[in-house]
């Protein structure tokens, strides 16, 4: 472990600057610092249209309508807020590697990128909710909004632990219910649900989500270095399999390891899921300043 | 395809507990993952996870099911059914004779090779229950194995057997055969051999089947069948050879000579087919000690010559040394002293009567009209004796001296014609019973000779100056005939040498202890001398055998004798299509019993190559193991 902080105040910075994106985005209650594609009252010009009656006066362009004796309605920008879910996988399979790097550890790499998110977002000012997916259903942060709340962010999301078990489609799909407003949904998570996600992922869409899914796998979990007769025990479920790994072995493991990363791509591409497979030796810095603004989810 | 012992089918069931023990032994080392969300796919998709398949997948416990399958097919003892020689207690003989040394079988093997591995294949076509005894057949048979069904015993047994350079004895083999199958049922005597088993109307009747496996080709062969010298007094020694050829054309060949190991003569001479080329020499040098003749054929020469062993032979100076005699005569006698002196061989003294006898020993004692008052201890030849001692008794004097006889075929008599000696008186003696009358008159023996207390004794009755006896031609023959009888050549009574295999009569001088015999290999043989006549029969190589007598720790006498093949049974390689024994005729067996093959050794030879494998795959897993380990260690649970 090489670092316990989530992250420094020069990746702070860099964060600060930037700003999450979504595609389809949902009118927020309150203003926020980012603009609505409806049009509204902010003192950004956006276009003219034809009056018709009904129209608020007030917001007719009068220098127009002296010019050309036609009244125009002035269309300004609406801003608004974007709410911004971050969900963190709290299973006992996110505890992985047991030993070795921290910066590997899957939990602690959910952590990081969880808060980096959430730097993000209180940076826009927009309506922040943390959560974990956890059958023990521990309690979530937020919905918060603004710089103030930095401090208890992070806090919250330092004392994160993971342990349990999650069905991913079970919590989904509560939260769903549960949360309030719709809005901008990262899921972080290393997706190892025998039960799977899709159905809880698909609740979410249902209801207004635009969800992106960070897919975390520790960097033995792709390539195991395992071989012999071995008798593996599930750390989430304590279930034992039982196996025989040889090289062909491995080979077909990491074969199926790929076929269902590619099934899961093609699921979220039919679905309009943001899909972000990384492996944990990654720096995680990059998923957020390279990966994620690549797939415009953050700009 | 049957089996001789189907129960160690049973031990089949060994691999319930290797599978047990796979089963139980497939301990698997618990280790943490942070899912089995993926593997139990793997393990699903390549169903690999019900116990029968993990045991199918593994190739440890494949390749040892197949040990323990190979070891118990072994152990069943496979066979299939050949056609055999014989079967039942099978008594082999094995012709080791020197014409089975003849190479004139397919690839330059011997016959005697080509015996051996028809020999191995009746061994390998045994079935349960057979019995065989081998027997080598050489000058001396000999017993190999007694009756086993152990087919290891019986190769190795074969498989030692060598071809001796003897002529063989067939009726001590078949007497040997016929004794150790006294009692036993289904016997079979199974020859094999060349034919050559000499006369076969002195073999005797063997019991059981009799089975002939012959061999050999060929019967072009080429021997030296004589060869010896014959010293002639004063003269030059006489050299006879006699080269003959067994085959069917005839043959150039050249004869050289080697003497005392450097080359005399080589000579080329063209024997005709099947018969004798003889080869008389005066050439031969003085004072030689051995011979060494020897044939080959010219290099441009398209004949064969088969076999080797008679191509070679030896002989020895047939010089014999000079006998010491001592002369005691009452009177000056002309007679002897003539007589001994024109004999070759004889070194002789004139002793003196009045000083008696002298202290130096001689081999021969000849006592004219004068008796010490004690007999020396050599061989004797009285003349005449003037009283009685302690091996006669003078009992008078006869003059019915006529019609003299001479015992017949006796050598000590040969051409000696008493019909025309006259005698004027003669003594009569008591107590010669010792002694073979030799010459006897109507009164009484003139001559008697015999053996007695270990020495030769001849007594003469009548004093030569009362007979015209040494007037007659008669006379040195009868002398020389004696002198013959009483010395016969130093130690060895073989000059002209004897045949591989032979036995030799040694007659050491009686003051000698010892006699070392060395052979033409080197090796040396002692005989103590505990009696008179010794046998030497540890002949069974040909060539030059010295014979030293020795005194104490010195060498009183050294003498060389020869032995050689010189046999024509032997060297009479054409091989026989039948033999005969008991008066029926033996022809070549057929396989037409039924045998067993057994080929349990390829069996057990697989096993060994799986065990092989099964290591070499057990060390490669241990090694991948130890690859992963550093991780392994990490993880592992406890």
């Amino acid at each position: 472990m090489t670092d316990d902080k989530l992250f420094d105040e020069k990746t702070r910075r860099k964060l600060d600057q930037l700003m999450l994106v979504a595609t389809r985005v949902r009118a927020g209650a309150m203003k926020g610092e980012r603009r609505s594609i409806k049009r509204g009252t902010s003192i950004e010009f956006a276009d003219y249209r034809n009056y018709v009656r009904g129209d608020d006066l007030r917001r007719l362009d009068w220098n127009i309508y002296a010019r050309l004796e036609k009244p125009f309605i002035k269309l300004l920008e609406d801003e608004e807020d974007l709410a911004v879910h971050l969900l963190l996988d709290s299973s006992r399979s996110m505890d992985w590697p047991g030993d070795g790097e921290r910066d590997q550890h899957k939990f602690f790499y959910g952590q990081r990128l969880m808060a980096g998110l959430a730097t993000i977002a209180m940076g826009s000012n927009d309506r922040l909710t943390l959560a974990t997916l956890n059958d023990s259903r521990q309690a979530g942060f937020g919905p918060v909004r603004g710089r103030g709340h930095s401090l208890g962010v992070l806090r919250y999301v330092s004392a994160l632990k993971p342990d349990g078990t999650a069905d991913l489609n079970t919590t989904l799909r509560d939260y769903a219910l549960r949360a309030g407003r719709p809005g901008l949904c990262f899921l972080i998570s290393d997706l190892l649900a025998p039960a799977g996600f899709m159905e809880g992922l698909s609740v979410l869409q249902g209801k207004g989500y635009e969800v992106a899914i960070l897919h975390l796998l520790a960097r033995d979990e792709v390539e195991p270095p395992m071989g012999g007769d071995l008798r593996l025990i599930d750390i989430e479920t304590n279930q034992p399999q039982e196996v025989s790994i040889d090289g062909g072995m491995r080979d077909l493991y990491m074969k199926r390891l790929t076929e269902w990363q590619d099934s899961i791509r093609t699921d979220c591409l039919r679905r309009g899921v943001h899909y972000v497979p990384v492996i944990t030796d990654t720096p995680w810095e990059k998923i957020i300043l390279y990966n994620l603004r690549r797939l415009g989810t953050v700009k | 395809m049957s089996f001789l012992t189907p129960l160690a089918f049973i031990a089949a069931l060994l691999a319930i507990p290797i599978l047990l023990l796979y089963m139980l032994r497939l301990r698997r080392r618990e280790v943490l993952v942070s899912s089995n969300f993926l593997w139990a796919q793997v393990v699903r998709d390549t169903e690999a996870n019900t116990p029968w398949q993990k045991l199918r997948r593994n190739i440890l416990l494949f390749l040892q099911l197949l040990i323990l399958a190979a070891l118990v097919f072994a152990l069943a003892r496979p066979f299939i059914t050949v056609p055999t020689v014989s079967r039942g207690q099978i008594e082999l003989l094995l012709d080791a004779s020197a014409s089975m040394n003849a190479v004139d079988q397919p690839g330059g093997v011997s016959r005697f090779e080509t015996a051996r591995q028809q020999a191995l294949g009746i061994v390998d076509t045994m079935g349960a229950g057979d019995l065989m005894t081998v027997i080598r057949v050489s000058d001396v048979p000999e017993v190999l194995l007694g009756a086993t069904a152990d087919p290891v015993l019986l190769r190795e047994a074969i498989n030692g057997a060598q071809a001796g350079t003897a002529e063989a004895d067939w009726t001590a083999a078949l007497t040997l055969a016929a004794a150790d199958a006294t009692g036993a049922a289904d016997v079979s005597m199974v020859i094999i051999s060349d034919g050559g088993l000499g006369e076969a109307s002195g073999l005797p009747g063997v019991p059981g089947n009799l089975r002939y496996v012959p061999v050999g080709q060929a019967s072009d062969n080429l021997a030296i069948s004589a060869l010896s010298t014959r010293a002639r007094p004063g003269q030059q020694t006489e050299l006879f050879a006699q080269i003959t050829n067994y085959g069917s054309e005839d043959t150039e060949v050249i004869f050289d000579l080697r003497v005392d190991g450097e080359l005399f003569v080589a000579e080329r001479y063209t024997v005709p087919a099947g018969q004798n080329l003889p080869i008389v020499s005066s050439r031969l040098p003085v004072n030689f000690t051995a011979l060494q003749a020897g044939l080959t054929l010219p290099a441009a020469s398209t004949a064969r010559d088969y076999l080797a062993e008679d191509n070679t032979a030896w002989a020895v100076s047939s010089g014999a040394s000079d006998r010491r005699a001592l002369v005691m005569s009452a009177q000056p006698n002309r007679f002897l002293d003539q007589v001994l002196r024109s004999l070759p061989g004889v070194q002789y003294t004139q002793g003196d009567v009045t000083q008696g006898l002298p202290n130096q020993d001689y081999d021969l004692y000849i006592l004219d009209g004068w008796l010490p008052a004690t007999l020396p201890t050599g061989d004797l030849l009285v003349i005449n004796p003037p009283g009685s001692s302690l091996l006669f008794t003078l009992t008078g004097e006869s003059e019915d001296t006529a019609s003299p006889t001479v015992l017949q075929n006796d050598p000590r008599m040969t051409f000696v014609d008493f019909a025309d000696v006259s005698v004027l008186r003669f003594k009569t003696f008591a107590g010669v019973e010792w002694a073979d009358p030799l010459i006897v008159a109507a009164g009484g023996p003139l001559l008697l000779a015999g053996e007695v207390d270990g020495r030769q004794v001849a007594l003469l009755t009548f004093a030569l100056t009362e007979s015209d006896l040494p007037l007659q031609i008669t006379w040195p023959i009868l002398i020389a005939n004696l002198l013959n009888w009483y010395a016969p050549p130093a130690v060895i009574s073989a000059l002209d040498g004897i045949q591989v295999g032979g036995s030799l009569s040694l007659r050491p001088p009686l003051d000698s202890t010892e006699i070392r015999i060395t052979r033409p290999d080197g090796s040396i043989r002692t005989l103590s001398v505990d009696r008179q006549t010794l046998a030497f029969a540890d002949t069974d190589l040909a060539g030059i055998y010295t014979v030293e007598v020795l005194r104490g720790d010195e060498v009183s006498q050294r003498a060389g004798f020869a032995v050689n093949l010189f046999s024509p049974v032997e060297s009479t390689i054409t091989p026989q299509a039948s033999i005969s024994l008991s008066g029926v005729e033996i022809t070549p067996a057929l396989r037409d019993e039924v045998g067993q093959r057994e080929f349990w050794p390829w069996a057990a030879l697989a096993a060994i190559l799986i065990l092989l494998i099964e290591w070499y795959v057990y060390q490669r897993r241990v090694q991948a193991r130890t690859v992963f380990q550093p991780v392994l260690r990490r993880r592992s649970v406890g």
